[in-house]
């Protein structure tokens, strides 16, 4: 897994310094197994299989609670599973995590940043703690930086940034040592529609130029238009996956999914609450 | 709606409890701890009550003066306020803000301490049965006088948090604030110690209690005695300025919180220049280098990681105090040691302090080796010179410079030792601790019994595996033997850098082996 060639042009939205090491193999970029995990008596994850192809632009949708996060953690080495495994373009999460983590760039959800650093002082860490040296730490915090329109606000501390600040100086962390697996969770939450087009953007070039993507989110709208693949998970369970295409049918994926999963109600909602 | 407020903390302080058992021993113990504080003032009041008037209304004041001073220090010292009525989360309920205010005050009244409070100032009633007219007056002035007590830790707590407008104009008046609490005790504790020795010497106590009687934390316990001994006019003074100080305590208190109801956390805008790295640009490109460039960094701008720091200058202060200001004594001396104690183990639990930000470093995948490394590193290029710095002044105010080998080598060695410790005990252990920028005062609810006693034992190690050190320096210090202060010199480096090693090998294996498991903890603390 060292010798990665690093040949493939980059495309025009990314800059040279990010874009991801092209893959010569053909393992997947992720390949779960059983996973499984249970807090208490809550089963989260029961037994969940997941394969995302590499290259692809894979979606993961769910309900609230169905234990996407839950997932990802755990295939990304934050969340010990109680059983199944992980592999990231072959090497295992959790027997080499070391190997597997240089591998991965994460946006985990409902985690806090070290936010009394800088937006620029977040980057340089994290390039830092994956060992690149100084010149290419800069360089790439620059150009991550620029691309995420961060520029004006690179010294400011990251407590006081938006809420979509937040969310991009975090993708700038998880790109910055050219992963070629990126897992994002709930990356467009509370990001403006200008900045969400230029995230959209960076990652369509990325898995242009070979790398992965998976995300996690809400918006089925997002979804059919953004991914190529999609998954649907409910109660720690796969309930569907493939490409966009073959899971939704002749349907739109709000209704596919809702179809899959259920629970919708066709209700005015209580009389008190009517206005008129 | 009060009512309603009441029902709701007490139906969280019972699932709390019925969640953890461990929380459960703790309020126990809390209970009991509050129950035999009440028996002793109860069977000391009774006592005092058979003596002479005189004696009994200095007592009397004297108690409540420390009581009031009690609920607006405790906090800082202890677990903070109970925030479970906190006025953010009161804000969306149509209430006013005097509602608000009276629900918490209600609540502050019916917790454990509040209970305990109200109970011991009854018990003043064992003193002023005999006289009918104090009884009577205390009807009024006992409940006047609790009640000072619960809006004033409230009010302070809510000053401290909610002055000034910028987070960091906040944060620098919250450490301040603090500071000052911090040293007023020791202060006050020395005051004690010094009205004792005094009142050895034949200095009344009496007319100490009558000074404090007319300032704001003494004058509602005051006013019964006055009455009894028929001193009218003083006591009506007293009474108004009681009232007074309830009322501008109430009104600091409710501008503060409709301030800070209406407009939290203000943004600041305070900012560097792109391209300042601060020690991100100093230390080498490594993950060593950048945890601790993070480390460093947290230490010397995080209020959270200063507040920490007082500790290093409170150490020799409280030496002084625990002496009775003998500064020329062995214990000032070898005060440098107990500064070397503390500095070690303050990154007992480190990680806690990341909170769900912990994840950024798993993300990174860093070893267990490299992550303490970094992290003890960062804590001591702030804690040893400080350190230094502590023992040469000391020991320049005690005038005892053959001594340094011995008060440098001890220290630097127990804080070595210390921080080896830390780096096992980082890798195992998170505590809940509050979120950056939280107020000093606020408790942070999560902590168990069981987290109380982990601390205490890397105390117990520490102090243990620092005997080859310490043992020479104090030989040196009480025998003024120069060759002890150089062989605790030599063992202090050698032997800590030992420790300190061995800290960070085996605190990395526990790291690389259990990290997920402190941030699966560090998830279910609330706020971090």
């Amino acid at each position: 897994m060292t010798d990665i060639p690093r040949d493939v042009p980059p495309p025009s939205a990314l800059p040279e310094a990010v874009t991801p090491p092209a893959s010569t193999d053909s393992l997947p970029a992720m390949q779960l197994t059983g996973l499984v995990k249970r807090f208490g008596e809550k089963v989260a994850v029961a037994g969940l299989d997941l394969t995302v192809p590499t290259g692809s632009f894979y979606g993961l949708v769910g309900p609230n609670g169905a234990g996407k996060t839950t997932t990802l953690s755990m295939a990304t080495g934050l969340l010990r599973p109680d059983g199944g495994t992980a592999r990231i373009h072959g090497v295992d999460v959790w027997t080499q995590p070391v190997e597997a983590k240089k591998l991965i760039g994460n946006l985990a959800d409902g985690v806090r940043l070290f936010d009394r650093l800088t937006g620029e002082q977040l980057v340089t860490y994290t390039g830092m703690m994956f060992g690149l040296s100084r010149d290419e730490v800069a360089t790439r915090t620059a150009d991550l930086l620029r691309i995420m329109d961060l520029g004006e606000a690179a010294g400011t501390p990251v407590v006081d940034y938006s809420a979509g600040m937040t969310k991009k100086v975090a993708l700038a962390c998880a790109l910055v040592h050219a992963p070629r697996l990126l897992v994002l969770d709930e990356p467009f939450e509370s990001v403006d529609p200008v900045s969400a087009a230029n995230i959209e953007d960076i990652l369509r070039g990325y898995t242009a130029s070979g790398g992965t993507v998976i995300v996690s989110s809400h918006s089925m709208d997002l979804v059919q238009r953004m991914c190529d693949h999609v998954a649907v998970i409910a109660q720690g369970r796969l309930l569907a996956s493939g490409t966009v295409d073959e899971v939704r049918g002749t349907q739109t994926l709000q209704d596919r999914f809702v179809e899959l999963v259920g629970g919708r109600h066709h209700a005015e909602g209580p009389q008190w609450l009517r206005q008129s | 709606m009060v009512a309603t407020v009441l029902k709701i903390r007490f139906r969280v302080l019972g699932n709390t409890l019925s969640r953890s058992a461990m929380q459960l021993v703790g309020f126990i113990f809390g209970v009991l701890g509050a129950l035999w504080m009440l028996l002793l003032i109860s069977v000391g009041l009774f006592f005092v009550g058979m003596l002479d008037l005189d004696i009994a209304r200095a007592a009397v004041t004297a108690a409540g003066a420390v009581l009031t001073l009690g609920w607006v220090i405790g906090p800082v010292f202890a677990a903070g306020i109970d925030t479970t009525l906190d006025p953010a989360k009161l804000a969306p309920f149509p209430m006013t803000t005097r509602q608000m205010m009276v629900a918490i005050t209600a609540g502050g009244l019916t917790g454990v301490p509040g209970i305990a409070t109200a109970l011991g100032a009854l018990a003043t009633f064992l003193v002023w049965g005999r006289y009918p007219v104090a009884a009577v007056a205390a009807i009024v002035c006992v409940p006047l006088g609790v009640l000072i007590c619960v809006v004033a830790s409230r009010a302070v707590a809510a000053l401290a948090a909610g002055i000034g407008g910028g987070r960091r104009t906040r944060e620098i008046i919250g450490l301040v604030g603090f500071a000052l609490l911090i040293f007023a005790s020791p202060l006050f504790i020395g005051i004690t110690n010094g009205l004792v020795s005094a009142s050895e010497q034949g200095v009344q106590l009496t007319s100490v209690a009558e000074g404090i009687s007319w300032t704001p934390i003494g004058a509602a316990w005051a006013v019964p005695g006055d009455l009894a001994s028929g001193s009218w006019v003083s006591g009506l003074l007293k009474f108004l300025i009681a009232v007074a100080t309830l009322a501008l305590l109430w009104v600091l208190w409710q501008r503060s919180l409709s301030a800070s109801v209406v407009a939290p956390a203000a943004r600041s805008t305070a900012r560097r220049r792109s391209g300042s790295l601060g020690w991100f640009g100093v230390m080498p490109s490594t993950p060593v280098g950048a945890t601790w460039a993070r480390s460093l960094t947290s230490w010397t701008r995080d209020f959270r990681y200063l507040r920490q720091l007082l500790l290093i200058p409170f150490a020799p202060v409280l030496v002084l105090l625990y002496s009775r200001g003998d500064i020329d004594g062995p214990f000032f001396a070898a005060s440098g040691l107990l500064v070397g104690f503390f500095a070690g183990i303050l990154p007992y639990s480190d990680v806690s302090y990341d909170g769900t930000a912990f994840a950024t470093v798993m993300q990174t995948g860093i070893r267990g080796r490299a992550d303490r490394l970094g992290r003890m590193l960062g804590s001591a290029t702030v804690s040893i010179p400080l350190l230094l710095l502590a023992d040469v002044v000391t020991l320049a105010i005690a005038g005892r410079w053959e001594l340094l080998p011995a008060i440098v080598g001890g220290s630097v060695g127990l804080t070595l030792i210390g921080l080896g410790v830390s780096a096992v005990s980082s890798a195992l252990l998170v505590v809940p601790t509050p979120a950056p920028g939280d107020s000093p005062f606020k408790r942070v609810p999560g902590s168990t019994f069981s987290m109380f006693l982990a601390f205490f034992l890397c105390w117990f190690l520490v102090a243990v595996l620092a005997l080859p050190t310490v043992i020479p320096a104090l030989i040196a210090v009480f025998t003024g033997s120069t060759s002890a202060g150089w062989l605790a010199l030599t063992v202090g480096l050698v032997w800590g850098a030992v420790v300190f090693a061995l800290g960070v090998l085996i605190g990395g294996k526990r790291f690389d082996a259990g990290a997920p498991a402190l941030l699966a903890q560090l998830r279910t603390f609330r706020g971090a």
